[in-house]
């Protein structure tokens, strides 16, 4: 996560697409899922490809669809949706200070999944403030139509596509850890936030395993955040003793 | 779909918009009101903070495997430290992650 600019080698909107394409191995198998899932759930395929449009964030839609179908009273399934985006509320800023003064970004935020938060985080701080709104246009466009494309096709032909290639849904989704390690990695450049680090994705990786998934991004980056500011109080302690 | 589903969509739609909208006018306004050029230096310490631990706390989830077993467990173990390896070599994002995908791959299907 250097803040030293770099000039981009080739057009903004291409790298920022470039940049992306890792994500497609994660969004790609999951969007098929959900589409696939939907339909199964009673959706049509138009209504499933709207959903992936609009909403547009993962976890609240397999809810969303699931809710539904179960018959759950509307205001809870509004409530339980937003609860689990509720981790959005701190990408915007952590962004702000990169973003330029310009209206698009507006319309733009409805882009700003968790994977284009991790890649724009680590990757607008590199390139000179002109270029930033077309790299982040390049990339989060790619991402949000390979959704719903994705969802279009599981929706589609979901159930044969997995029959035929399940290797599709096994290893393509590993792209995601990969992306994430090579986003976050620079930043254990030092004890504390080596620990911090580690000490974050140890934690969500539990909360995972032990049936926690909504959970475990905001809770998990709460505890690195303690961890983080832990050390730091210890390291000042014994400084002065 | 019924009208009322329609506009629970809608209205988890519009809300996770604005999830995502509001906090970042909120720090654009404030920063603009500081006026600074220095923007990072402005925002409050912990945010800068939650930034890296919610790309670690996503790193962490996204490595439990689709379908948890001890092949899929190792498979992880090892298409991380391939995308370590050449990440250490390379420091770029692009083949550090197909080396990790394409080795994760060939564990699955050697030993799935």
């Amino acid at each position: 996560m250097s803040s030293i600019t770099q000039p981009l080698s080739m057009t903004p909107w291409k790298q920022g697409i470039k940049d992306a394409i890792p994500l497609l191995g994660g969004y790609i198998p999951v969007a098929i899922s959900f589409g696939l899932i939907s339909v199964q759930s009673g959706f049509s395929v138009l209504e499933t490809i709207l959903i992936s449009t609009f909403i547009y964030a993962g976890a609240s839609q397999f809810l969303f669809v699931a809710m539904v179908a179960s018959g759950a009273p509307l205001w809870l399934v509004i409530i339980m949706t937003l609860l689990i985006n509720a981790r959005h509320v701190v990408y915007g800023p952590n962004l702000a200070p990169y973003l330029t003064k310009d209206a698009r970004w507006g319309p733009l935020m409805h882009g700003l999944t968790d994977q284009i938060f991790a890649i724009a985080h680590t990757r607008l701080p590199q390139m000179p403030s002109e270029t930033r709104i077309s790299w982040y246009t390049g990339a989060a466009t790619l991402a949000w139509l390979s959704w719903i494309g994705g969802s279009a096709l599981g929706a589609i032909a979901g159930d044969e596509l997995m029959q035929r290639w399940p290797l599709i849904n096994d290893v393509l989704p590993f792209a995601l850890p990969a992306l994430f390690f090579v986003l976050i990695v620079p930043r254990c450049n030092n004890l504390q936030w080596t620990v911090t680090i580690a000490g974050a994705a140890a934690c969500a990786m539990l909360l995972k395993v032990f049936g926690f998934p909504n959970i475990a991004i905001p809770a998990a980056a709460l505890c690195g955040a303690l961890a983080f500011y832990a050390l730091k109080y210890t390291g000042k302690q014994g400084a002065h003793s | 779909m019924s009208h009322t589903i329609w506009i629970t969509l809608l209205t988890i739609a519009i809300g996770t918009y604005l999830i995502r909208l509001l906090p970042y006018l909120w720090m654009a306004r404030k920063l603009e009101r500081e006026n600074t050029q220095e923007g990072i230096a402005n925002m409050p310490s912990w945010l800068t903070i939650l930034g890296p631990t919610m790309i670690a706390a996503m790193f962490g989830t996204s490595l439990v495997p689709g379908h948890p077993s001890v092949t899929t467990w190792f498979a992880t173990f090892v298409g991380v430290m391939m995308t370590y390896l050449v990440w250490r070599r390379t420091r770029s994002m692009g083949w550090p992650i197909f080396s990790g995908v394409a080795v994760f791959g060939v564990v699955v299907v050697l030993l799935g």
